[in-house]
């Protein structure tokens, strides 16, 4: 105790060696300390590069926003490594996390309707919600998570040829879904011809909330069952040719054939009177198989080494007779020795209904099918999308040594073309409002 | 347009693909366009992700360029 005193004593006699030496030793604290982060920091980063000196990483944050429904944030991460052999591995994963109102099926009425939530077994209670006269009825309490991973391996096999196999998981709390799929691609013709042909092959499960509503059953006796599944088994051929210098052109043809549950389980269809009023509800009705054929062509052009577009059709055919054209063009502009570029895109899309799609029930009609929904994605509709992105290139770390920085904004807009005759009571409602939505994405990638 | 008319145009290419003919296609060294960032059929992979994502849960189409499956129990 009494030595530090002494200790103290030379220095307390003289004020200014005292302060010299705090300066002194603090000095040389800083100069240790920064020594040893910048240690630490160069540490950190050369393990970080040693990490990713083999790899690509791509990753994006997007925001969804539809007028008074669904909003989502899905951050997504996608890393891949291409070997010396040439094979290349990717992984990739996602994270939808949704919430908002989700319309349930029901058309807008003149008068409040009372609906049960998906766990509700009574129109009576707590789990029940009312929409508003004049409102479509919408699930207010919607929301819902999804995690999802995937991958992806590609090997040459030959000089020409390469295999690719890859897969799926991605699980909701009332939704599983599992996917494989392989393909192989020949390249010929001085490698300006490649023929790919792939299959792929999807399980799900769906485990709806309350349970799986046996189809086209009275909405007000509860009638649901357990979990139910469905399969998908999807075959695509393709074939990419350079035509010249500045334009390469790619064609598919795919078919895919799901099987099993494929209700909506949260989708109800209106019953409606000849005056126009609610009489009920029930469950949608969908067939339990539908095959899908489609066409889809695309051509990548270089105007000059700025300008360069991108311009995709496809047609869409299936079973439940819903036809479908799009058409989407991007056009980018690059600038400042290419280090930036922006890219507006127009998109437009148009679909006729599927041949059980009724917006409601008339009280009188019986269907001829069996079959029957209300579901707006089945109905006919044409939609426009208008986006634009930038997009920066900076220094980075990782394979490339670069990395590039981007924002995407996009505006999505649906025009329902419903042509059924609309009761008398039902006139001056809005049965069919469109849908709004925005989308605003950030993406790193290096 | 309808799958006819898209198929037609694309026998039109594949005739010409197979004929062999002589404009069709490009010399090892002329590729330097075809190399660019913006002429790959896979460049930003996750903007055609996401926004497969959003067409998938609001319209009856998925796929053309790749599979339907959407792995998601949105639609």
């Amino acid at each position: 105790m009494q030595l530090k005193p002494k200790a103290r004593l030379p220095v307390a006699r003289s004020p200014n060696a005292s302060v010299a030496r705090r300066r002194l030793m603090a000095a040389s604290c800083a100069l240790l300390s920064a020594g040893a982060a910048r240690s630490q920091s160069s540490r950190l980063e050369d393990t970080v590069n040693e990490l990713l000196k083999d790899w690509s990483v791509d990753s994006a944050l997007a925001y969804y926003h539809e007028n008074g429904r669904i909003q989502a944030i899905e951050p997504v991460v996608d890393v891949s490594r291409i070997y010396a052999d040439g094979s290349a591995l990717n992984f990739n994963v996602t994270f939808d996390a949704l919430s908002g109102a989700s319309p349930n099926g029901a058309l807008t009425s003149h008068t409040a309707q009372t609906f049960a939530s998906p766990s509700g077994t009574s129109l009576t209670g707590p789990h029940t919600y009312t929409t508003a006269p004049g409102q479509l009825p919408v699930d207010p309490k919607y929301h819902d998570q999804r995690l999802a991973v995937g991958g992806n391996w590609t090997v040459p096999i030959t000089r020409t040829d390469q295999l690719s196999i890859g897969g799926k998981l991605s699980d909701e709390h009332d939704f599983f879904s599992a996917t494989v799929n392989a393909s192989i691609a020949h390249d010929f013709n001085d490698k300006n011809t490649t023929l790919s042909f792939g299959v792929s092959n999807e399980y799900d499960r769906l485990s709806p909330i309350g349970g799986a509503p046996v189809p086209g059953s009275d909405y007000t006796l509860f009638e649901k069952t357990g979990g139910k599944t469905k399969d998908g088994v999807a075959g695509l051929l393709g074939v990419t040719q350079v035509m010249t210098r500045n334009w390469l052109t790619e064609f598919n043809i795919s078919v895919d054939r799901f099987t099993g549950y494929l209700n909506d389980p949260y989708k109800i269809t209106s019953i409606i009177d000849s005056a126009g009023g609610t009489t009920g509800y029930v469950y949608e009705s969908r067939p339990d198989q539908r095959v899908r054929n489609s066409a889809y062509w695309e051509n990548r052009i270089a105007w000059s080494s700025q300008l360069s577009t991108a311009l995709s059709l496809r047609y869409m055919s299936d079973d439940w007779s819903v036809r479908s054209d799009t058409a989407q063009l991007h056009l980018r502009w690059v600038w400042a020795d290419r280090d930036r570029y922006i890219e507006p895109t127009i998109r437009w899309y148009r679909q006729t209904e599927a041949n059980f799609y009724t917006p409601f029930i008339s009280g009188a009609e019986t269907s001829t099918t069996g079959y029957q929904s209300s579901d707006s994605r089945l109905g006919p509709f044409h939609a426009l999308t208008y986006g634009v992105k930038f997009a920066k290139k900076l220094a980075g770390p990782g394979a490339s040594g670069g990395s590039e920085i981007s924002v995407r904004a996009e505006y999505y807009q649906q025009t329902y073309n419903v042509r059924v005759p609309v009761p008398p009571g039902l006139q001056g409602l809005d049965l069919y409002p469109g849908l709004d939505a925005i989308l605003l994405q950030v993406g790193w990638r290096f | 347009m309808n799958l006819g008319r898209l198929s037609f145009l694309c026998c039109i290419t594949g005739a010409a693909i197979v004929s062999g003919c002589g404009s069709i296609g490009v010399k090892p060294w002329q590729r330097d366009v075809l190399a660019r960032e913006e002429m790959q059929l896979d460049s930003d992979p996750l903007d055609k992700a996401i926004d497969d994502h959003m067409y998938f849960s609001k319209e009856a189409s998925s796929g053309g360029r790749s599979y339907a499956g959407g792995g998601c129990g949105c639609n």
